[in-house]
């Protein structure tokens, strides 16, 4: 009995740090939604680089793209430099020069919370953002990225 | 039983303490959410009381005897979903309505080693000790009128003689963007013979170098190539898997007048007839930053002499073809661009051929640049080594001759919208002493 008692409190005391380990590791993914009307269910890493370098303007059926992105120091601004290689000044410059090289209209337009993401994504029918997967609400339609879904093993945006 | 009671509260007590020894990156994540969840509550209520202002406003018994209210401009259906927040729909709605304004410019200091004069451009004095001058200064306007179509256009000011600016419309366009198999611009555009007339527009700033490659210059400051048509220029993506091939196809009307490049203060008028354009680049995903791709262009030409101040034609020498003759002009381009990991590698060869309409003489203008750089944080170091070689019996090139060198310096970014150049060129030119050349320059963008 007395042993026994003595396990209680020691599995206790282990099963914590996993829990938060797993807590963490979900907060990681960051997910990518788009327009509960869009058709597109799933899209490759390559893909989503070039949406969000502005290189692939339209989804197949035609609908012209529209980014939305998160604003300096966020947890999703962070993972979509990290998917476009770049770091933020370079994102600037990037942007910079393709708007004055005629290939974009404008840098995408950076929102300051997920809740306004949300507001975006819901009202333009080619909307597409980055949310952390700790905050999709409804919606917002989460895509597979590369055959995988936010929380999933090997999902490219953790 | 008491022993138990204390291990138990001794080990919780430990994990108390180690727990928020784990836990403490992740407090400012929290502070960051609390904030944001703050923030989202605060636009909510924002939302809801506009909504309810405008509710009550709507129910207000008076309203119908009150005068009319002016009324906001309508916006997109899509955009007038009740659950689009204020600031995104007002944010979204001047990108989608109103005209976004950019701009460049540069200030410029040069100075060359022959006071024999050259071709002076962009302000510069040819023959003189050295001098400033600002180069190009742009306005780059865009608007989108609706989902697909948008409207583009690049106003510069030139610095001409005695600090003297002429105003060039150096592209307009209305662009239509049906899908990313085909984007259509009609209106003057910059031809996209090569990569770097695409790559590097108008903007100092966009240019690792103080100056463009001279195969490259815009053809009012002496450049060979046909830099401006107005047309209709097509592109799009090729589906092709991993290759990333996409296309691009021009026609328009370039109709050039080239001053000469030696200072004999002549212009040739080409009246270029409708040119034709078609190319094909690849990015393939398998190396990302490649680009690699070839261009096709034809057009027939004259070589027309006029006076550079004046604009009169001057009698064409006794033993050209004359006035009338007409030229078939051909330029095959081909490139490979590497651009990543803080490396830029442009690589460009061009082969321009001039045939006489109606006659036996045929002339091939060869010419290639490379450029070399490499961002060092702030710094980027450059190289640059081209070479053009126009046959002196081909009129039309006659004032450009042989010409090849290095160039190198560096770029200073002293933040993401202004830079510093310096830049040292050594020509060597075919019958004429090497020209040694400095040139400084702060180019930024707006």
């Amino acid at each position: 009995m007395r042993g026994k008692a003595h396990l209680l409190p020691l599995l206790i005391w282990l099963a914590i740090p996993v829990c938060i380990s797993t807590a963490v590791a979900q907060t990681g993914d960051v997910a990518v939604v788009i327009n509960s009307d869009n058709p597109a269910t799933k899209l490759s890493r390559t893909d989503l680089r070039k949406i969000f370098a502005g290189e692939k303007r339209s989804w197949p059926a035609g609908l012209p793209i529209r980014l939305f992105v998160r604003a300096p120091g966020t947890h999703e601004r962070v993972m979509l430099l990290k998917l476009l290689g770049m770091t933020e000044s370079e994102y600037k410059r990037y942007w910079t020069t393709q708007v004055l090289r005629g290939e974009a209209q404008a840098e995408p337009i950076a929102l300051p919370s997920n809740g306004m993401q949300r507001e975006a994504v819901v009202a333009y029918p080619g909307a597409i953002a980055l949310v952390d997967a700790q905050d999709i609400k409804p919606g917002m339609k989460v895509v597979r990225v590369e055959g995988c879904m936010p929380g999933d093993d090997g999902y490219p945006l953790h | 039983m008491r022993y138990i009671s204390w291990t138990a509260a001794v080990l919780f007590l430990f994990t108390g303490l180690s727990y928020p020894q784990d836990a403490s990156p992740s407090d400012p994540d929290t502070i960051r959410q609390l904030v944001q969840q703050v923030k989202e509550l605060q636009e909510r209520v924002k939302v809801l009381e506009s909504q309810h202002n405008h509710v009550d406003a709507s129910d207000a018994p008076d309203k119908p005897s009150n005068p009319p209210t002016p009324q906001a401009e309508p916006v997109d259906q899509a955009a007038s979903v009740p659950t689009a927040s204020t600031p995104v729909v007002a944010q979204e709605f001047h990108e989608l309505r109103g005209v976004q304004w950019r701009g460049f410019g540069e200030m410029d200091y040069k100075v060359l080693n022959q006071r024999t004069p050259e071709l002076g451009t962009y302000g510069f004095v040819p023959g003189s000790s050295g001098n400033f001058y600002t180069g190009d200064f742009g306005l780059f306007l865009t608007s989108r009128l609706t989902a697909k179509v948008s409207v583009l256009s690049e106003i510069v000011f030139e610095e001409g003689d005695a600090q003297s600016y002429k105003v060039d419309l150096r592209r307009m366009l209305l662009k239509y963007d049906y899908n990313d198999h085909l984007k259509m611009s009609f209106g003057r555009y910059q031809t996209d013979i090569g990569y770097y007339n695409w790559a590097f527009r108008s903007a100092a700033w966009l240019q690792t170098t103080a100056d463009r490659p001279l195969v490259m210059e815009f053809a009012t400051n002496g450049g060979l190539l046909p830099t401006q048509a107005i047309g209709a220029s097509v592109t799009g993506e090729i589906p092709s898997g991993g290759l990333n091939l996409n296309y691009v196809a021009e026609y328009g009307s370039g109709d050039t007048i080239r001053p000469d490049l030696n200072g004999d203060g002549l212009s040739t008028d080409e009246n270029n007839g409708n040119q034709t354009n078609v190319g094909l680049f690849a990015r393939p995903n398998a190396l990302r930053g490649l680009q690699i791709g070839t261009s096709y262009y034809h057009d027939q030409i004259s070589n027309d002499l006029l006076n550079g101040l004046t604009g009169a034609q001057v009698p064409s020498p006794p033993d050209s073809p004359g006035q009338s003759a007409r030229y078939d002009q051909t330029i095959v381009n081909a490139y490979v661009v590497y651009l990543a990991h803080g490396l830029e590698f442009l690589n460009e060869g061009f082969l321009i051929r001039h045939s006489l309409i109606g006659g036996s003489s045929v002339f091939n203008t060869p010419a290639f640049y490379s450029q070399f750089s490499k961002q060092l944080g702030p710094v980027r170091p450059f190289f640059r080594y081209q070479y053009v070689n126009a046959s002196p019996n081909n009129l039309i090139y006659n004032d450009v001759g042989l010409r090849y060198g290095p160039s190198f310096g560096a770029r200073y970014d002293f933040n993401d919208y202004i830079a510093f150049k310096a830049q040292l060129d050594h020509t060597v030119r075919r019958g004429e002493p090497d020209l040694n050349g400095l040139q400084l320059q702060f180019a930024f963008a707006f």
